[in-house]
């Protein structure tokens, strides 16, 4: 079996970034491309949250790519 | 994380570049005063063009691209006279204007010297400083903050680092490397070299909190045994944009100055004025200034000090950090908060506004928000500021301790209310 590649410079993340990160404002639809827009990407636990701003509209606002649906979940305290 | 384009409109501040256009909406600090007190004119580079700031006798200060606009010989060897500056080469004399007012190898009867304009930009002192505005007409007024114009001990010290300014300005809405890089990191250089690190610096963060407000983000934190209701969280210090960070306590007042020379060069400048409650202040003729040690002879940072250690961070990001392969999390939320207002305000220029932090009205002092008691450690705070932070380089150092030990002394006798 090989051994899982690991790319130490990140290039996967980045990658990802390029792919996921919002390509148009969710309210008004212009495009965020070509720096028309802003779009950082930070993450917590499981989530990549993208902060976004729209030069076009101003709207700001996180945007969470959702892989699964979470109920309620229990307290661990 | 950001994409490679987006961190480069972030970064890239020459002319024509939607970042440059932002900055050079602002005054920048470009000479002492003590310099052009000591020779008048000088070279100085920022937002990566090169001018020639000088001081005619009168007592005006002035700033001209570099380069002659007759043959390209430098401005900043000229001559420089009542009228304005002179170029080296052939004479071509400038006034503060950038017009073309002689051009002695030329016949007297044409109009050729007033077809010739330099694109001048606007000079004048504050606080020790020579102060440079190089965008579009008209310059807003020069913001007279606090530090700059209240009573007290100045002193500054400096260096130039080979890093984008953007990342020093990062820092200063993190506020959790503080307990990291002035608390453990340090307690570690301490511990080997044998010296007790502050403790004040390692308390760790309960909370943090920035606030948008008229001159930039306001930066918060609750610290392990505070509350919301103290200065840390109260009042808090502010990030005063686009390029300086205002801090203080206990009686230090300070301006940190990162002025963009280039993408990937900046001059980091501490200005401090000392004005603890009871202090007994002298007299300066000239604002002194040092330089401060950032790398020893072996090519190592230097970081058994503040500074030395936040530099190491910046520098050894890179000229221009990467952040396409960056890890932000929640925690960094204030540098995300930051890179949206530089995009924001990056809009309102293009709109034809003025960025936030323009004013236009002449005033006499600008107060900023700045706690009093820094890290709820009181006089203390002063004594570690001056022993492990970049003032440990100052020829007043003596001075400035027997400032705030005197000045302690005076509030304990009663003779001086701490201050409020």
């Amino acid at each position: 079996m090989s051994e899982p590649t690991v790319q130490h410079d990140f290039a996967a993340d980045a990658e990802r970034h390029r792919r996921d990160a919002p390509r148009h404002c969710p309210r008004c639809g212009a495009s965020l491309a070509g720096g028309a827009g802003l779009s950082v990407e930070f993450w917590q636990g499981a989530d990549r949250i993208f902060h976004t701003w729209c030069a076009g509209c101003r709207w700001t606002g996180d945007i969470i790519p959702t892989t699964e649906m979470i109920g309620h979940e229990i307290h661990n305290g | 994380m950001l994409t490679a384009e987006m961190n480069q409109q972030l970064t890239q501040i020459g002319h024509g570049t939607p970042m440059g256009a932002l900055l050079r909406r602002y005054w920048y600090p470009v000479a002492f005063t003590r310099e052009l007190a000591e020779f008048p004119v000088k070279r100085t580079r920022l937002l990566g063009e090169d001018f020639a700031v000088f001081k005619t006798p009168n007592g005006r200060c002035g700033i001209l691209p570099e380069a002659c606009p007759h043959r390209k010989a430098s401005l900043a060897y000229g001559v420089v006279e009542p009228e304005g500056l002179r170029c080296p080469y052939h004479g071509w004399m400038f006034d503060h204007t950038g017009q073309c007012i002689d051009q002695p190898a030329e016949r007297d009867d044409t109009n050729f010297a007033e077809r010739v304009r330099a694109e001048a930009g606007r000079a004048q002192e504050l606080g020790g400083l020579v102060w440079a505005y190089v965008g579009p007409p008209p310059a807003p007024q020069l913001p007279r903050f606090d530090v700059y114009v209240m009573d007290g001990v100045r002193d500054i010290g400096w260096c130039e680092l080979p890093c984008s300014w953007l990342q020093i300005m990062e820092n200063a809405v993190d506020p959790h490397h503080v307990e990291w890089l002035h608390g453990r990191y340090f307690d570690f250089v301490g511990r080997h070299e044998g010296f007790t690190s502050p403790s004040s610096f390692a308390k760790k963060h309960q909370k943090i909190g920035f606030t948008a407000f008229e001159w930039g983000i306001i930066k918060r934190r609750v610290l392990e045994g505070a509350t919301e209701e103290n200065d840390d969280w109260k009042i808090g210090h502010p990030l005063v944009f686009p390029y300086n960070m205002r801090v203080g306590g206990s009686g230090i007042e300070q301006m940190q100055i990162r002025v963009p020379i280039d993408d990937t060069h900046t001059r980091f400048m501490l200005y401090s004025t000392h004005a603890p409650a009871g202090g007994q202040f002298w007299e300066q003729p000239t604002v002194p200034d040092y330089q401060i040690p950032w790398i020893d002879d072996n090519g190592r940072h230097i970081v058994n000090y503040v500074e030395g250690q936040d530099i190491m961070t910046w520098v050894t990001q890179g000229p221009i950090a990467d952040r396409t392969t960056e890890h932000l999390g929640r925690s960094d939320i204030g540098v995300t908060m930051l890179r949206r207002m530089f995009r924001e305000q990056m809009e309102v220029v293009a709109d034809g506004g003025d960025p936030l932090g323009v004013i236009r009205e002449p005033h006499d002092r600008i107060d900023l928000p700045c706690e009093r008691d820094k890290f709820h450690a009181g006089a203390q705070f002063a004594l570690d500021f001056l022993a492990m932070g970049s003032s440990r380089y100052s020829p007043q150092l003596d001075a400035l301790r027997k400032l705030h030990i005197g000045a302690a002394d005076q509030v304990a006798a009663g003779k001086q209310p701490a201050a409020s």
